[in-house]
């Protein structure tokens, strides 16, 4: 047998390594275009347009199009690690409410939820709070996974997660309580690092790429706010975050 | 005219998807028309002047941008709307494809089969009117 050793491979072929995060953004790059092709082809499938197919089939190929779905978002996510590496991500920021966005996130996560048996309340604040300079299409990526994450990584039985918006001084404070399975003391430090996962969190969901997290930190701290978690007294973990307030000229 | 079939020309180097799409648009009562690089694209566009384009933007020979600056220059073609279907979706991309003139930019992996093809039909039910 032939040991490939890169060592003694010749001039210059591997002098100039390629930085890991140009290397995830190329294959990430490379995996979309199949991705995409296959879900479409799952998708002509799913509709029937080329004939009938019975439940069985049809049952196989959602789970197969689910499967897709979720292999594009770890991809997605993958090519956002790259670019916050390379410092070329970008957000649009502009004036949003906070509110709006967290209400349409809670709405869509509804049926999810109630099928999770969790029970999701978010408190809407009694005055309207100002809006908030994010980009949108990110803070609801941020929202979903905290919210999503909550639902998640819920304990056997009715689980019950609390949203809250206040107004904080110049900023507008984010809070998704639950009481689900929480996170290891020691693994404290890990949790906002790229591909984190606790053990657990392996055994609920084994196709998570543990990167969620990381990325919520870069959008929030790119969009000038601080995220951050606590404990809670008996169960679960209680994830914040805070956006600046805009002043809009009246 | 009203059992005319409108053309979409696809521009995608992708023979896969041009096979999923040629498949979708033609049996649902579209003429679907194809090119395999920009510069092939392009010429398809002034022959066939078709209703409407998808534009994927990696392109071999001439990219989707370039292209999409050619067809919008051109007085004979600049009013046929073209969406763009491509896996940049980098926010930079999203802006110059729209600032260049396409009237839609959807980011493949994030959209499905389905709802491009009512995108089409939104385009081409605004040219119309």
């Amino acid at each position: 047998m032939v040991k490939f050793n890169p060592q003694k491979f010749p001039p210059n072929l591997y002098k100039e390594r390629p930085k890991i995060s140009e290397v995830i953004s190329v294959v990430a790059h490379q995996l979309r275009h199949p991705i995409s092709v296959i879900k479409s082809y799952l998708e002509a499938l799913i509709s029937e347009d080329f004939g009938k197919i019975n439940s069985k089939q049809k049952e196989y190929l959602v789970d197969c199009l689910e499967n897709v779905k979720r292999m594009a978002k770890n991809v997605n996510d993958l090519l956002e690690v790259s670019l916050i590496e390379e410092g070329k991500y970008e957000l649009k920021l502009q004036p949003l409410s906070l509110e709006e966005i967290t209400e349409s996130v809670v709405n869509n996560l509804a049926l999810w939820a109630e099928a999770a048996n969790c029970e999701v309340i978010f408190q809407k604040p009694k005055a309207k709070l100002p809006k908030v300079l994010a980009d949108p299409l990110k803070i609801r990526q941020v929202l979903e996974n905290l919210i999503s994450n909550a639902i998640k990584y819920k304990k056997a039985g009715r689980a019950k997660i609390e949203i809250n918006l206040v107004k904080r001084g110049k900023e507008i404070l984010f809070s998704c309580e639950d009481n689900g399975i929480g996170i290891a003391k020691e693994d404290f430090k890990k949790v906002f690092t790229k591909f984190y996962r606790s053990e657990e969190a392996m055994e609920i969901d084994p196709s998570g790429a543990g990167l969620g997290l990381y990325l919520n930190k870069a959008i929030i701290e790119l969009s000038g706010g601080k995220i951050w978690f606590s404990k809670n007294k008996d169960f679960g973990m209680t994830f914040y975050f805070t956006l600046p307030i805009i002043e809009e000229k009246t | 005219m009203a059992n005319q079939k409108r053309k979409i020309l696809m521009i995608e180097e992708d023979r896969f998807l041009r096979k999923v799409y040629r498949d979708k648009l033609s049996k649902i009562g579209f003429e679907f028309l194809e090119a395999t690089n920009g510069e092939e694209g392009l010429n398809k566009i002034i022959a066939e002047k078709p209703d409407l384009v998808i534009l994927d933007l990696i392109l071999p020979r001439k990219n989707g941008f370039d292209v999409l600056i050619d067809i919008k220059s051109n007085k004979n073609t600049q009013s046929i709307p073209v969406i763009i279907l491509s896996n940049l979706g980098q926010e930079s991309d999203i802006r110059r494809g729209l600032s260049l003139g396409a009237e839609d930019y959807l980011v493949k992996t994030e959209v499905s089969l389905s709802q491009v093809v009512d995108k089409v039909k939104e385009q081409l039910v605004r040219v119309k009117t």
